[in-house]
């Protein structure tokens, strides 16, 4: 089978996606059904990176324009391809019309918030198109099949997978001077600061900060990422009397963030929109508790709250109560986080490279 | 009989059975197995399977279930009977299979055992059932032809549950509130819900003929093992041969041999008796097969007595004739309207009938019976319905003025308001539209609302959306695949795959269940159907409800073989009409117009409450 992957980002590029985009495609390239991966990213230098055997990685594009014409070019110097993989659903009309020129078979990945609501028609006619469509998580699914007509038994949950760099260790001491953190307890939260999603529940761990600190007045909570949602964040300790606690770490770099979750004793994101939630795995892989919410596709990476506490973001002392109890429990390796391992990751690639490659299959009897 | 519930946490990152959240699906059920309880999980707590038992066949606690095999391979939960189970016993039998128990489950785990998924084909009977292979880890769904017995199941991309009803595993509290539009939509199109829709977007019908399986990938498509076009279809030609005298007997036979296999029970079997040719024929040919005992039960009500409506005369006639224990059983306006709270907390899923079947499976259980013969499906098989003339009438006239294009909506869009107006039936509209052809006039013929009035009992997005996604004419032709080319044997495939399993067959499950109570049905028997259905299809057709109306040895009562159709009415209309709290219909205009037929109002009661 030959692959063409439309992604935004690549090989070389950074961000839940790319990191996403890069295990799906290394898996792929592991298969036998598999000939050849030719991907063409949006964003995406493989300086730096090297490919894995059979994928070929075209230029990045980052215009629109430039896109589109490289891919009708992938698919006449480099097609036909059997299967067109789309890893974003705003990329799925070019997908499936490069699939309906190529006859090949259209694969959509879904991550997220892009396709919990109804989108453009056009791309709702891409989608549907799609012989396969794999979503991160139940709840996107869910979502997705709302306004979607795609069969159900066509829409497939590809959870993400944890990376092995992400193992227990001990508070860096390096860090705990830097942020003057020595001899607290600590909350974290990792992600975007987004005025315009505000989704991720920073407001909500903020707002349980004063009931917290009854129970540990030692706590700092660190809100590592950044974005144009800190203003108000930092207005809301101001209002609460909390900003000494309330510490804004900026980007981190990759390189030091397995450090930074190791200074954690709770990993605390009660969000409503994530679309799975990798960053409940790599706390949970560090060894540190977490607390996430549970209404959205959190629930798959707490495994409906078995590997961390799911609750209602809206429930403050819910919230509070979850949290003493994370900080309480220790630090300590998460036996559910197996389940999330590379080998089931690959195993459910494989699965759906083989239903892509018979759609009607059924189990020889 | 009996209620089944499984869950399969197929994916790997997918918790392991919850025990509390199966009990919780299978007890919702308590009234369909009132006589026992069990449980069983795969030793990797990733497959669980339930069920509530009617000890119907073998009562011991052999017969209990979920049943497995010796060395524990396959498991099976299954609600239904298996009719020829003795038959296909021995068979296995002579193969070395060795059995543990008298019942039909058994054979469900060695039939499989012995021929994989092609052993659906082996069953006569009505069923549904799960059965465990663990030796491909895989869960195996098989549902009877008609659709008798029910089927659902629920995917939310890690786990699989299924259950005999959907608010069953409701009940289970893991399954998304969303709804699905089609449902909504096909309920006011149909005044049910056609199949494999549900009101909810993530549960979903197994379809009635169809198998399915499901493993570590999650559930495949299901796939049709046999349909009633496919049976006609293939039946063609095949008798266009044999003398009238002959057919008549072929038919007596089959109808005799129908009726034996629905017997077969360790409990009494009695039957529903109304005036019609249907349960009256099948009454004198449980004679006939050797029952001496036959316990019988007609509804009557105060306001028709002394009216043609009255069923109880007639019925008493046929009691007498065949020598019953009958009991005509009252049923008055008060206690319909105590039972009314019951009668929509049992309604698995939104229904405009079935309030007749609910009381007689609730006389029937009062007479201590669990098992009872019903007449339904002789209309689907005879033609019963004024729908075999008319719809083919109908076609023949409007085949080619409906093709001319935009014609259909231009007429429609004209005559729409013009019904209003002289109180003519709105489907008057849409004959040039639908008229034309056999799907379309069907759904003429049996649709409550037509499609373009449907914004006035529900929103719009979810007008469009439904149906956008159900297609209600294309829906009804893909029951007409293979096209059985005889007119009869069309109207027959959709009277049957559309309004007798969506409908009747679903009103009796929940009814009947809902009084720990088995019915049989067998004029809706895929074995009987076979070897009809080349008489049926003759070009001479003389095969009809005389034809039934003849079968017993013991003829019926002449008045009832001449008696003109009238349907089994009940005066529950005028009830509801009088009734001061179910009247949400008056929010609506175009319900409270004099001219609205009354089907309209009540479906629009029903739904308010059961799609908000």
């Amino acid at each position: 089978m030959r692959m063409l992957a439309l992604v935004t980002d690549g090989f070389g590029g950074a961000g839940g996606i790319a990191r996403f985009n890069q295990d799906l495609l290394q898996a792929c390239s592991e298969l036998d059904e598999i000939d050849e991966v030719v991907v063409l990213p949006r964003y995406g230098d493989t300086e730096h990176q090297s490919l894995p055997q059979k994928v070929q990685q075209l230029p990045p594009q980052p215009s629109r324009l430039g896109y589109v014409t490289g891919a009708l070019k992938a698919v006449r110097h480099a097609g036909p391809f059997d299967v067109v993989f789309c890893g974003h659903l705003y990329q799925a009309p070019l997908a499936a019309i490069l699939a309906k020129i190529g006859g090949g078979a259209l694969w959509l990945q879904l991550h997220g918030i892009e396709a919990w609501m109804g989108p453009s028609r056009l791309c709702r006619w891409a989608a549907e198109r799609a012989a396969l469509v794999s979503a991160v998580s139940r709840y996107t699914r869910r979502r997705f099949l709302a306004w979607a007509m795609v069969t159900p038994e066509r829409v497939r949950v590809l959870p993400n997978t944890v990376h092995d760099r992400f193992q227990p260790g001990p508070k860096p001491q390096s860090l705990l001077g830097r942020y003057g953190l020595e001899g607290k307890r600590i909350l974290l939260t990792v992600g975007r600061l987004a005025a315009a999603e505000q989704y991720k529940g920073h407001d909500k761990v903020i707002g349980a900060l004063p009931a917290l600190l009854g129970e540990f007045p030692d706590l700092r909570y660190l809100i590592a990422g950044s974005g144009d949602d800190a203003e108000r964040l930092r207005g809301l300790a101001r209002s609460l009397g909390v900003e000494q606690q309330v510490q804004f770490l900026g980007d981190v770099d990759d390189k030091e963030l397995v450090e930074v979750y190791h200074l954690a004793d709770a990993y605390v994101m009660p969000s409503t929109g994530e679309g799975f939630g990798i960053v409940f795995l790599e706390a949970a892989a560090c060894g540190i508790p977490v607390v996430g919410g549970n209404r959205d596709g959190s629930l798959d990476a707490l495994v409906n709250g078995q590997l961390g506490a799911a609750v209602d973001p809206d429930d403050q002392a819910s919230l509070v109560r979850a949290i003493v109890h994370a900080v309480e429990s220790g630090r300590r390796p998460n036996a559910y986080l197996s389940r999330f391992s590379r080998s089931n990751f690959y195993g459910q690639v494989q699965r759906m490279v083989q239903l892509i490659d018979n759609p009607e299959r059924v189990l020889s009897v | 009989m009996c209620g089944l519930a499984g869950i399969f946490s197929y994916h790997y990152a997918a918790p392991q059975v919850d025990r509390d959240e199966l009990q919780r699906i299978r007890d919702h059920m308590a009234a369909r197995g009132p006589d026992g309880q069990g449980e069983w999980f795969s030793d990797d707590g990733r497959v669980g399977l339930a069920h509530r038992r009617l000890s119907i066949i073998d009562l011991t606690e052999r017969g209990a279930q979920p049943m497995a095999t010796a060395d524990g391979s396959l498991v099976v939960t299954f609600n239904g009977e298996i009719y020829n189970y003795r038959v296909l016993r021995q068979q296995l039998e002579d193969k070395g299979y060795q059995f543990y128990s008298e019942s039909d489950t058994e054979v469900l785990l060695h039939l499989y055992a012995d021929r994989g998924e092609d052993m659906v084909h082996e069953l006569r009977g009505m069923f549904a059932f799960a059965l465990w292979d663990s030796r491909k880890q895989a869960l195996f769904l098989a549902r009877d032809l008609y659709g008798i017995k029910p089927l659902y199941y629920a995917d939310d991309g890690w786990t699989l549950r299924l259950a005999s009803q959907v608010k069953a595993l409701r009940a289970g509290g893991r399954i998304a509130d969303d709804l699905n539009p089609a449902g909504s939509v096909g309920f006011y199109l149909f005044g049910s819900i056609p199949e494999p829709h549900t009101i909810y977007q993530e549960i979903r019908a197994l379809p009635a003929g169809t198998t399915l399986w499901v493993d570590a990938t999650g559930p495949g498509t299901p796939r049709p093992y046999s349909t009633i076009a496919g049976i006609f279809t293939g039946a063609q030609g095949a008798a266009e041969s044999t003398s009238l005298q002959d057919v008549q007997i072929q038919v007596q036979e089959a109808l005799q041999d129908s009726v034996a296999h629905h017997l077969v029970a360790d409990v009494p079997v009695g039957a529903f008796l109304s005036a019609g040719i249907d349960s009256g024929a099948l009454v004198g040919l449980m004679r006939d097969a050797g029952q001496s005992d036959i316990q019988t039960v007609t509804l009557a009500f105060e306001e028709f007595h002394g009216r043609a409506e009255n069923e109880a005369p007639l019925a008493e006639a046929v009691a007498r004739q065949y020598e019953t224990r009958h009991t005509t059983r009252v049923v008055t306006r008060t206690e319909f309207e105590a039972d009314m709270p019951k009668i929509l907390e049992a309604m698995d899923q939104p229904s405009i009938d079935g309030i007749n079947t609910w009381f007689v499976s609730k006389a029937a259980q009062e007479l201590g019976l669990k098992v009872a013969i019903s007449g339904l499906g002789g209309d689907e098989l005879f033609g019963g319905y004024p729908s075999f003339g008319e719809i083919p009438r109908w076609v023949r006239t409007l085949a080619i003025p409906s093709r001319i294009p935009f014609l259909g909506d231009i007429f429609r869009r004209i005559m729409t308001p013009l019904c209003r107006v002289t109180g003519h039936n709105p489907k008057v509209a849409g004959m040039l539209k639908y008229g034309g052809r056999y799907a379309g006039a069907y759904l003429l013929k049996r649709g409550l609302f037509m499609p373009w009035e449907l914004p006035a009992v529900l929103p719009r997005d979810t007008v469009r959306e439904g149906l956008r996604r159900l297609v209600p004419v294309e829906h009804v032709d893909a029951l007409l695949s293979p096209d059985p080319r005889y007119a009869f044997a069309r109207v027959a495939s959709l009277e049957a795959g559309v309004y007798m399993r969506n409908q009747l067959l679903r009103d009796t499950d929940w009814t009947s269940m809902a009084h720990s109570l088995e019915v049989r049905v067998p004029l809706v028997d895929a074995t009987l159907l076979r070897r009809l259905a080349p008489f049926l299809c003759r070009e001479s057709r003389s095969t009809t409800k005389q034809s039934l109306a003849r079968a017993p040895k013991q003829l019926l009562p002449s008045e009832v073989r001449a008696r003109a159709k009238t349907g089994f009415t009940t005066p529950v209309m005028d009830w509801l009409q009088a009734s001061s709290v179910l009247k949400p219909w008056e929010r609506v205009a175009p319900l409270r117009s004099t001219h609205c037929p009354w089907a309209r109002r009540w479906a629009y009661t029903i739904g308010d409450d059961a799609l908000a």
